[in-house]
């Protein structure tokens, strides 16, 4: 497998949904590495996991067993605080939906994850023009996202992903919900972000294309059952 | 400005581009205006009357009594009189004595207080006695005393035969009627002698401080003394309009409770539809402690909004119906012409501070919740 520093490690993972008769039974005991500087892109059916995995991967959720390293440090007993800390500087996410605030228009969206790590508006929203320039939205910046389209509105997305300048980024289906063009569009601004800012990436996708492009592929079988690492 | 107070303010203000949360924030808003407002004229309205009361208590009462500590009769009230005066400057001072006798008209014989008073130049009758025994002014009535004098008929109670000069007020609280009489006719009727029983005192500038002032002036002398003040005077009516204003406060304040259970019931369903908005600003970092403060700002900011719309509402009614006149009273049946509203900023404020308390007691429910939930589960079954 991987030799290099590992940003993300994984080992023994376990997580289900569900009490007695209705439990399901989602990962079991699963190991998964990710080393720094990587773009790994996470493939399966629906159901199988992957977003599950993600979220636990970026603290969102916890598991029921298994251990989780986080660039050689150990995550998975922090408690809240803590781990909304390291979601906060160490994270970016980007989901299938936007998930944009509807209340704040595009600028206050990408500066908010500087607003909660204590910047002070305007050296927050000095960072969001930047960002948003740097996905070609500067003369998106006052508009709320239901005046943008989909594509913008994931670009403004990968920009709030970015305002804390993550060493991890996190992408659930980014370009789930857009057509083929702004797919592309999308996916290639992710790949030119993560190799300028040396990220380390991790993309659950559908789009064996998309997927190829990634420096690998982490094929999620149903729990239980064997996966690939490719 | 912090993310949270940032946030909060950008969802109240933001609450109109979402037309259901923005009702249902409206709907709190309004129900904390409302009970505001109810409070804060019910208590204006009820400061109002207990005000004029107090006017009136102050207006015609005594505001301070000095009496001995032990048996009736004043030990040379005329040096106390001449201390008290020397050292309390510009108050009036009367020496007083108090009694009951049977008191009769031509046409009925009531018993009734008899108080002599040494600024007492003619007879007066207050409304009560007046009424019972269907007298007036230029009347003659006849006051009998329950002492007795020795006659070659055997003993005669001492009595008095009086011509009513004016009609006056009752004492404040006073139920049965009074005469009043000059000093010396009263202690001629009630002692056979030059007794003072009381000294009592008034200062119009300054009438609810006198009984300590006096206590101060009399210094070690007051040990054989007892000083009322015109709150222990009037206690039981004093304490009557206290439990009054706090039952009244507690009765019409329910109603506040009822709009914060209604607040607590709309800023849940808030937290179920912004659910995934939670999720997701937990997902970029916001702690569990500030989303339970983004919750608590939220209701006391939609408590803030609608206490003081419902407060400026509540004082400007208050204020005009009282300027207006706009509620009359019958004449005769109270001392004013039209229902006294009056508005203590104090009181208000407390008003503004217990809505503002049961917003953010409302809100704290949904703050928890929110701050205890994992961000995925916001995320699963979007």
């Amino acid at each position: 497998m991987s030799e290099g520093p590992q940003m993300v490690s994984l080992a023994g993972l376990s997580k289900g949904f569900g009490a007695d008769d209705t439990r399901v039974e989602v990962l079991k005991d699963l190991d998964f590495e990710v080393e720094k500087g990587r773009m790994m892109a996470v493939v399966g059916p629906s159901g199988v996991g992957k977003s599950t995995l993600l979220h636990i991967i970026g603290l969102l959720d916890r598991p029921d067993d298994g251990r989780l390293e986080l660039d050689g440090r150990e995550v998975g007993g922090l408690g809240g605080e803590a781990r909304a800390h390291l979601r906060n500087r160490m994270i970016g996410f980007v989901f299938q939906h936007h998930y944009l605030l509807d209340e704040l228009d595009a600028l206050d969206n990408v500066a908010l994850p500087l607003r909660i790590a204590g910047s002070n508006a305007a050296t927050a929203r000095a960072r969001g023009r930047e960002l948003l320039e740097s996905v070609s939205l500067s003369e998106r910046a006052h508009h709320f996202p239901d005046q943008l389209s989909g594509g913008e509105q994931q670009r403004v997305a990968v920009a709030r992903a970015l305002a804390m300048e993550p060493d991890l980024l996190l992408a659930d289906e980014p370009t789930g919900n857009l057509d083929r063009a702004n797919s592309e569009a999308v996916f290639d601004l992710v790949r030119e972000l993560h190799l300028k800012a040396g990220l380390t990436s991790i993309i659950v996708t559908h789009d064996e294309e998309m997927a190829r492009k990634c420096d690998g592929i982490f094929r999620l079988a149903p729990a239980g059952e064997n996966f690939d690492h490719v | 400005m912090s993310a949270e107070l940032h946030l909060a303010r950008r969802y109240l203000v933001g609450l109109r581009r979402r037309t259901h949360v923005a009702t249902v924030t409206l709907i709190s808003m309004v129900g904390l205006g409302l009970g505001v407002l109810a409070l804060v004229v019910t208590l204006s309205l009820l400061e109002g009357f207990q005000a004029s009361i107090r006017e009136e208590i102050v207006a015609r009462a005594t505001h301070a009594r000095v009496t001995p500590s032990e048996g009736r009769r004043l030990h040379d009230p005329a040096k106390l009189a001449s201390v008290l005066q020397e050292k309390l400057g510009d108050v009036e001072l009367v020496e007083v004595v108090r009694g009951t006798c049977l008191v009769s008209s031509f046409i009925d014989a009531v018993p009734a207080s008899v108080i002599g008073r040494s600024d007492a130049l003619e007879v007066g009758v207050d409304r009560i006695l007046a009424a019972r025994l269907q007298i007036g002014s230029g009347e003659d009535i006849s006051v009998i005393s329950p002492r007795q004098r020795l006659t070659v008929m055997g003993p005669l109670p001492v009595r008095a035969q009086a011509q009513v000069s004016r009609v006056v007020s009752p004492e404040p609280g006073s139920q049965e009627g009074s005469v009043r009489l000059p000093l010396e006719m009263a202690q001629r009727l009630l002692w056979g002698e030059a007794v003072v029983e009381a000294i009592e005192l008034r200062d119009e500038s300054d009438p609810w401080r006198l009984g300590a002032r006096v206590r101060a002036a009399l210094g070690p002398d007051a040990d054989a003394l007892r000083v009322e003040s015109l709150e222990d005077l009037h206690r039981p009516l004093l304490l009557a309009l206290a439990m009054e204003r706090v039952m009244i406060f507690v009765a019409v304040g329910l109603m506040l409770v009822v709009a914060a259970l209604n607040l607590l019931c709309n800023v849940a369903m808030v937290a179920a539809e912004k659910r995934v908005d939670l999720a997701v600003l937990a997902g970029i970092g916001l702690p569990p402690k500030a989303l339970r403060r983004l919750f608590l700002l939220l209701g006391v900011g939609i408590g803030l909004v609608g206490s003081t719309i419902g407060a400026v509402v509540g004082v400007s009614t208050a204020l005009v119906l009282d300027e207006s006149g706009a509620l009359p009273l019958p004449r005769g049946v109270f001392s004013f012409s039209s229902v006294p509203f009056r508005v203590e900023p104090e009181m208000v404020a407390l008003v503004m501070v217990v809505a503002l308390l049961l917003a953010a007691a409302a809100s704290w429910l949904p703050s928890r919740m929110v701050a205890r939930r994992e961000p995925a589960e916001g995320l699963r079954y979007e």
